[in-house]
């Protein structure tokens, strides 16, 4: 089955993550911008991290047959920041026109201070300009209240919802998520936010309409599998294999496609480009070794 | 310019002529979302390879629209694809020498893709690159497995320097067991793989 993780920070992982996810079947990713585990100090260093998430990182991806995605964004922490948040702003009109970005985001709540809402609202407009979706954090902390007025920011704006994930959804906020028009992202992890037996629960009981899973893995303890892992757990309670492609393949690809810049042709452009590399690797005899400089 | 233009398909010419040369956003949005509006198809290229129909457009739009918009901030601010069209467009701009830094830049590239596109089927490292960056380039392409046919004017920029690195390049893969590529006879005198 082929599989889509539409969240992962794969900037924070090795080759080895990159091969076992492909070997489990992952063929697409989303990894969204956000921050980097201690706070940044100058606009400079969002726009090197923009042209990683758009240029090395898509090639380094497509050398293990995974299209990479990615989406740009004030992350809610930093948009606490007033030494970079300003700048960032402006920054991001540049990178939201390009064909690898596919949604504004990770915007939304952290702390649910004054910054954050203001950041979070102006990020909404620029995605409207752009004909963008949105790809929305909820807080670990104060999740529910946090998740309650993403939902009322984006009914406040007018933005279509249909063009918002809410991500990270737990027991508690799917309900209020799905009552709206609004898509509902799990983040499968080891210890927090929502494991495997529970999303199979969940999906059990809420069906497949615009749920989506992610590993939201990153620089800590996390695991890319968790894609393909929660495939198995719904298969092992019986949900049926068309509802669970729906779910690890055909959602991500509905919501993250609804403007046009994830075709079912780009999915295979990172295989071929593979394949003319082994093909040249061939020529010389070097096998299958990974081009490295 | 014009075999630019020729080498993209009708709907294609029509889009890139669309776009306003002078106005300074319209050509920013346009290069962005070129992949959009043409798509990516391949397209023959004369004596200069085969590109992607978003790349051809690319470097038209930058070759009409080059009072407007620089290559150095197209690169700069673009992802592999866009990066890969400026390169291809460098030798055909005015005055190409004054590009030397961006071109000589691109080469340190670790994306294959973005290397190739000033390194193979492209003149301009033969017209302006000094002999240590030509050098470079060459052991480069030959390093990533990539064909030395593929780079424009590789006979005419022989060297000894070159000769030398090519031959230690090829004594240093059979020390280590692992195959010279076939093609580096060309550049190394007097030695055979």
């Amino acid at each position: 089955m082929k599989l889509f993780d539409p969240h992962i920070h794969m900037t924070s992982r090795t080759t080895d993550d990159y091969e076992a996810m492909a070997k489990a079947g992952i063929r697409a990713i989303i990894e969204p911008a956000f921050w980097l585990g201690q706070p940044r100090t100058k606009v400079g260093t969002f726009e090197d991290y923009f042209q990683a998430l758009v240029g090395w990182e898509r090639f380094r991806a497509s050398q293990f047959g995974i299209t990479h995605f990615c989406t740009i964004g004030l992350n809610p922490k930093e948009a606490n920041n007033p030494n970079v948040a300003p700048g960032v702003l402006e920054l991001m009109p540049h990178y939201l026109g390009k064909d690898g970005v596919v949604a504004v985001g990770e915007i939304g709540f952290d702390d649910q201070t004054p910054a954050e809402e203001k950041y979070f609202a102006a990020q909404l407009e620029l995605a409207n300009k752009f004909d963008l979706p949105v790809l929305v954090h909820t807080p670990h902390r104060d999740k529910k209240r946090g998740t309650e007025r993403s939902l009322a920011l984006v009914k406040e704006q007018r933005f279509p919802e249909e063009r918002v994930v809410i991500d990270h959804n737990n027991e508690e906020t799917l309900p209020l998520v799905l009552a709206t028009g609004c898509w509902a992202g799990h983040s499968i992890y080891p210890n927090t936010k929502m494991d495997e037996p529970r999303m199979a629960a969940l999906v059990k009981k809420y069906g497949t309409t615009r749920m989506i899973v992610n590993s939201a893995a990153d620089w800590g303890v996390s695991d890319p599998l968790k894609v393909p892992k929660t495939a198995q757990a719904m298969k092992d309670v019986g949900v049926s294999d068309a509802d669970i492609e729906t779910i690890v393949w055909n959602n991500p690809i509905a919501f993250f496609g609804q403007t046009g810049r994830i075709a079912a042709a780009d999915l295979g452009e990172a295989a071929k480009i593979d394949q003319a590399q082994l093909f040249e690797g061939n020529s010389v005899l070097r096998g299958q070794t990974p081009v490295r400089t | 310019m014009t075999s630019l233009l020729d080498a993209l398909p009708s709907t294609a010419r029509a889009w890139v002529l669309s776009v306003a040369p002078d106005d300074r956003i319209a050509l920013l949005g346009a290069f962005s979302g070129a992949a959009r509006n043409v798509g990516k198809d391949p397209c023959a290229v004369p004596e200069r390879g085969t590109w992607g129909a978003d790349e051809l457009a690319r470097a038209a739009l930058l070759v009409r629209g080059a009072a407007s918009v620089s290559p150095e901030e197209l690169y700069d601010r673009g992802d592999n694809r866009e990066r890969q069209a400026v390169l291809r467009a460098l030798p055909l701009l005015e005055a190409p020498e004054r590009f030397l830094p961006l071109a000589v830049e691109a080469c340190r590239t670790n994306v294959l893709t973005i290397f190739e596109a000033i390194a193979c089927e492209n003149p301009y490292p033969q017209r302006h690159f000094p002999e240590p960056n030509w050098n470079q380039m060459v052991l480069k392409v030959a390093f990533n497995g990539l064909a030395l046919a593929r780079i424009v004017g590789l006979a005419a920029r022989s060297n000894d320097e070159l000769a030398r690195m090519a031959s230690d390049f090829a004594a240093e893969r059979r020390a280590a067991g692992r195959p010279v590529p076939a093609d580096l006879g060309s550049v190394m005198k007097g030695e055979t793989t």
